[in-house]
């Protein structure tokens, strides 16, 4: 009974991961992603790395609004800091511990974003992407306003982190191992909630509902004349992305232990998305979680400590970079990388389609 | 009973009055051809029946329901379904999933028969047009005849009770044609009600029973394909008055 389970487990890992090479390279990438701190890297890789984690779910769920819906939004970051701030205030305030405001960082989130979803969506195009640019910057103007609550610019300070340090020092790790162990134990934390969105995100983007959601990003009114009701889709879209947003937003603020509208609402922020996406492949919902990755190792830790480049030069470079990929492979590395691994796939299948073709052509003639 | 029914349906976009109290009725199971010269109206029509744009007056009436001014998708859930006159496809989708969105619809996954997958009846929906060798192609590699099929097979996914075919032929190689013809026809033998807006006056006196001919917007005769051919009005609309 229970070794036909397991049988029926290993054939399907088989079929679905191993025989398509994109999926596998997946596989491997999380794998040295998941025994990265096996060798133990100093702390601001592993800071890199987690903040990468936390940013990349951010990413993937603009890449669903965007490349997937067509909907531009050049205000991400607003959701992204309505999941920091909802989960700051709740406790600042009210005190409930972390398990309960995230969630609940997720669900205000995602009500916000069908509010403001519908009188986004009676604009289009360019003119959404306008409207969706102002929302962040009248939440800061908010936020100042009410900074008795708020702390305006100085932002909300001592969060409670997902692993108190007491944890680890019970064990019996001295307070500096504690420390380092303390951020492993994050970086474990955020990369198993990068794993759990960027799944659910990937299938929902390929379900029934992900075809739907093309169909509205290649011509609207066609769909509609197939009887999709667009406007309730284009919702679904904005709360979709939104939850994941927020997601980011909320983990980042437990992550930091402090946040300031510089970090969480900024317009960098709003156009970090946008650069993950189309360094990755817009639409492919992994390409802005791979491009994360390597833009945020190459900016934050690669040109700072492993080159030694002055400060100043690190905008350039990273700009040079970034341009140079773009114009070798406009589709994105992701897509780049997935197309070639699938035409190897096909050449290898048509391969073994041609021996047995000449085997039966053998045993027919003799 | 009357399937669908307009009366005194008026549109004018500025100063043009594209639509002009136009009524007229079609019955359930019948071909109707609706003829005119460039501008006379025709797509502004199905454009108002479908709701893609709203009257400025006049009722149209689907089974004796009124649906004038209601949402494009809430008609096509009705049992309404219409084609482009340019193609529409959803470029970035295979062939068959570009009838799959029609199949997500309330209404088409509602029609899908007991114990068949979306995948299944899409696919037959594609075998009826001829498509299935194309199915798993990007809708933006499909030629032009290709793509006016994938067009009426989408529409057909929704299991319409009335379908408008906005210039079924246009483009369309002789020999296409005739192949969509017969697909036609088979379509009216399954038992659908169709409305048909044509150029080629050729293909379309074949398939109609009956001809409505717009000029300027307005209704200017209504019969049989030979009645219409033998019409004075008609004739002088479309080559000119006899001086």
């Amino acid at each position: 009974m229970v070794t036909t389970y397991l049988r029926r487990i290993y054939a399907s890992f088989f079929t679905n991961i191993v025989d398509k090479p994109p999926r596998l390279l997946a596989l491997l990438c999380f794998l040295i992603l998941l025994f990265f701190p096996v060798t133990r890297p100093g702390p601001l890789l592993l800071f890199v790395l987690t903040y990468a984690n936390i940013i990349a779910i951010f990413a993937a769920s603009w890449d669903l609004l965007v490349g997937r819906v067509g909907q531009i939004s050049l205000g991400h970051a607003l959701f992204f800091g309505i999941g920091a701030y909802t989960t700051a205030l709740l406790y600042k305030f009210y005190g409930l511990p972390l398990w309960a405001t995230i969630p609940l960082a997720v669900l205000f989130g995602a009500s916000v974003a069908v509010l403001l979803g519908f009188p986004s969506l009676r604009v289009k195009g360019p003119y959404l992407a306008l409207v969706s640019m102002a929302f962040p910057l009248i939440l800061t103007g908010v936020i100042f306003y009410f900074r008795e609550w708020t702390g305006g610019e100085n932002g909300i300070w001592g969060l409670p982190r997902f692993f108190p340090i007491e944890f680890f020092t019970q064990i019996g790790f001295t307070y500096s191992e504690a420390l380092y162990q303390q951020k492993v134990a994050e970086y474990y934390l955020t990369l198993l909630f990068l794993l759990v969105s960027g799944i659910l995100l990937y299938k929902i983007a390929n379900s029934k509902i992900g075809i739907t959601f093309i169909s509205i990003l290649d011509d609207e009114l066609a769909s509609k004349s197939c009887g999709i009701n667009t406007t309730k889709y284009k919702l679904m879209a904005f709360a979709i992305s939104a939850c994941f947003a927020s997601l980011a937003g909320a983990v980042y603020a437990h992550f930091l232990t402090a946040i300031g509208p510089m970090g969480t609402l900024s317009v960098t922020l709003s156009f970090l998305p946008v650069i993950m996406t189309m360094f990755g492949g817009i639409g492919t919902i992994y390409g802005p979680i791979a491009a994360t990755f390597i833009i945020q190792t190459l900016d934050m830790y690669i040109l700072r400590t492993v080159v030694d480049v002055p400060m100043e030069w690190h905008p350039l470079i990273f700009i040079i970079i970034v341009v140079i990929f773009i114009i070798k492979w406009p589709r994105g590395i992701a897509r780049f990388v997935t197309d070639k691994l699938e035409d190897l796939q096909e050449a290898r299948e048509l391969e073994e389609r041609d021996k047995h073709i000449w085997k039966r052509e053998k045993k027919k003639s003799s | 009973m009357n399937l669908l029914e307009i009366e005194n349906l008026t549109k004018r976009f500025g100063g043009l009055t594209a639509v002009r109290n136009v009524s007229l009725h079609v019955d359930e199971g019948e071909i109707v051809g609706i003829i005119g010269p460039n501008g006379a109206g025709k797509t502004t029509l199905f454009h108002l029946i479908t709701g893609f744009l709203k009257p400025d007056s006049g009722t149209i009436k689907f089974r004796g329901e009124d649906i004038t001014g209601l949402d494009p998708f809430k008609i096509v859930n009705k049992g309404l379904a219409r084609t482009f006159q340019v193609v529409r496809p959803f470029r970035h989708l295979p062939t068959i999933a570009n009838v799959m969105v029609a199949l997500n619809s309330p209404r088409g996954s509602k029609k899908i028969e007991w114990l068949k997958t979306p995948q299944r009846k899409a696919l037959e929906m594609l075998e009826d047009v001829g498509l299935s060798e194309m199915m798993l192609e990007p809708a933006e590699n499909l030629a032009h005849g290709d793509l006016k099929r994938l067009e009426i097979a989408r529409a057909l996914a929704t299991e319409p009770d009335l379908l408008l075919l906005d210039e079924p032929f246009g483009g369309l190689s002789p020999i296409e044609t005739e192949y969509l013809t017969k697909s036609i026809q088979r379509m009216h033998l399954d038992g659908h009600t169709l409305v048909i807006v044509e150029h080629k006056l050729h293909a379309l006196m074949k398939l109609a029973k009956r001809v409505i001919v717009l000029h300027y917007g307005e209704k200017i005769a209504e019969g049989t394909p030979e009645e219409m051919a033998k019409n004075e009005k008609v004739i002088e609309v479309y080559m000119g008055k006899v001086i």
